[in-house]
């Protein structure tokens, strides 16, 4: 099977010939395994790790002329070193001085849907065309947490409701026009969209349940229909222990769940499997705040093992780390896991 | 008459204007300002922490209390300055070097504050020698530092060793915390305390274990 075969065998509650992985790693993270492994190009990595990458793509930008260091939203950025690499942070957020809805609609300027280019896509798809697609989606509080600020992002959703309101339709809408493009630029093309919104911290949710449902639920539900309509499988993102809102995002209609970042509160593997294995395909599992920096191959290896123990009672788990590798993780590790994932994961399906 | 509990819940209720107004008329009252402190705002906060425990409150709830909270705290200040009250010790916190994200670590300072002791913000993307100078220069008995990131725990790490190096190991100990910390993660690099929550508690341990 090709990576594109097995995840939709994987999808579509058919069996694979093995167990899919997935990829998901910083800019500094692949460059140093790129270099341990003597890879020239992705594509080389991914062969020789047998990873089932899913290929991303996104339309390329053609609005007007970006601020220095500025993003489409006019949050400016800095790039924030930790050591072995940088992170680019949001500093300045453009919408955090605004009292109310009218000051927002008299002064800010959304981004619009037309300032994207989406002609080139058939052809990236074309070079991939052994592989997974994936394209659209949204993550529009985490957008909001930028415009806004991470503080005053929170207290919104108590204090000021109707400015949350507004600006996550205008963000929706954005996302919503944005993967219909995508969708009518590569019918039948795209394998899975990204519906994502980080809802958990360590150890319980974020936001109540109640704010949850008023404010992102029936945005994401509309999200999730489009997908649907198109074909397109949804895969529902969130860090942390959501145990708690599981039930909730199945009943939405989603298809795969990441990242199970099981050494959360209530995500410890078993549970979620117990809970809710029968009603979705599994992603991600290999943890990423231990195991993968600082654990050893053995631990890495042993953990692949339980992941696939625990998930893959029914070939519905693709394997992947709970999210980018991160520069501080050894590449012996992260090549540990691809391995042992092959190893056992062939020989189990 | 100035009514403490309704600081309390005020506080609870995150409103922070109307906390504002309680503790200035329990000032104006002549009520001590630590019966205001503990019977008013930290009782709030408490009921705030107990309720983040069982799933009733979440982070806007927590966060909005906390400005509440704030609000009197800065009413009393100068008030417990003049009180002359001991301090529970002095600290210095901060998010380490490459980490910018400090809600967490501006709950704990409060919550320190709160509890009696003097607490110097030296704010987020700390450097290790500005750890080590604070430590030096301002008298500190406890280092907070938080990492919200893997990847900036390496500098919880290389701020122990910094401290270390500076053979400052014996006046001061290190309080860690942060979403990816554990107490093995703490052992591991010798810092002194981790607690998920409850960093007032450790605190008061820490400074009493230095007395001995």
């Amino acid at each position: 099977m090709t990576p594109k075969e097995r995840w939709l065998a994987v999808l579509n509650k058919q069996s694979p010939d093995r167990l899919p992985t997935d990829y998901w790693a910083t800019t500094e993270a692949h460059q140093k395994l790129l270099a341990h492994l003597n890879c020239a190009t992705d594509r080389d990595l991914y062969t020789r790790l047998h990873i089932d990458r899913a290929i991303a793509v996104s339309p390329r930008y053609r609005g007007p002329t970006l601020g220095k260091n500025s993003d489409v939203f006019g949050c400016q950025h800095k790039a924030v070193q930790y050591g072995s690499g940088t992170y680019n942070e949001c500093i300045s957020h453009p919408l955090a001085h605004y009292p109310s809805v009218e000051a927002i609609k008299t002064h800010y300027i959304w981004p619009n849907p037309d300032w994207y280019d989406y002609s080139h896509l058939p052809e990236q798809v074309a070079q991939w065309a052994d592989y997974p697609i994936r394209g659209g989606g949204s993550e529009p509080f985490l957008i909001y947490k930028k415009l806004r600020g991470d503080v005053q992002a929170f207290m919104d959703l108590i204090e000021n409701p109707d400015i949350v309101h507004y600006c996550l339709d205008r963000l929706f809408d954005l996302a919503y026009t944005n993967t219909q493009r995508i969708y009518e630029t590569l019918p039948g093309k795209v394998d899975l969209s990204y519906v994502a919104e980080d809802l958990g911290g360590q150890e319980s949710l974020l936001f109540s349940p109640q704010h949850i449902h008023t404010f992102l639920l029936p945005r994401m539900k509309r999200m999730i229909h489009l997908a649907h309509d198109a074909g397109v499988f949804v895969f529902f993102h969130s860090d942390g222990a959501i145990h708690d809102i599981i039930p909730t995002m199945i009943d939405l209609g989603i298809d795969v769940l990441n990242p199970i970042q099981w050494r959360c509160q209530n995500m410890d593997r078993e549970t979620p499997m117990k809970d809710f294995g029968s009603q979705l395909i599994f992603h991600g599992g290999v943890d990423n705040q231990h195991t993968l920096p600082f654990g050893t191959v053995d631990d890495v290896k042993r953990e692949v093992r339980d992941n696939i123990e625990i998930l893959n009672q029914q070939n519905r788990y693709i394997l992947a780390p709970c999210h980018n590798i991160q520069a501080v993780s050894p590449p012996e590790n992260i090549v540990a896991m691809y391995e042992t994932a092959h190893e056992l994961g062939t020989s189990i399906s | 008459m100035a009514d403490l509990q309704a600081i309390a819940e005020n506080v609870i209720n995150g409103q922070a204007p109307a906390v504002s107004e309680a503790v200035q008329k329990a000032i104006d009252e002549n009520i001590p300002v630590q019966d205001i402190l503990h019977e008013g705002l930290i009782a709030g906060m408490n009921v705030v922490g107990v309720r983040f425990k069982n799933n009733e409150f979440y982070i806007p709830e927590v966060l909005i209390a906390a400005r509440a909270m704030k609000a009197g705290l800065e009413l009393i200040r100068p008030k417990l300055l003049e009180a002359k009250i001991k301090s529970s010790g002095k600290v210095c916190i901060g998010t380490v070097k490459g980490d910018l994200h400090d809600i967490g670590k501006n709950l704990v300072g409060m919550m320190l504050e709160g509890a009696g002791f003097e607490v110097v913000d030296l704010g987020v993307d700390v450097a290790p020698e500005t750890f080590v100078a604070s430590v030096r220069e301002q008298g500190i008995q406890i280092v907070c530092m938080s990492a919200l990131l893997t990847t900036t725990m390496a500098s919880l790490q290389t701020t122990v060793e910094a401290i270390k190096a500076a053979g400052l190991t014996d006046n001061v100990r290190v309080m860690i915390g942060g979403a990816p910390i554990t107490q093995e993660y703490a052992d591991k690099i010798g810092a002194h305390g981790y607690v998920a929550d409850a960093a007032t508690e450790k605190a008061r341990e820490l400074i009493a274990e230095m007395a001995i």
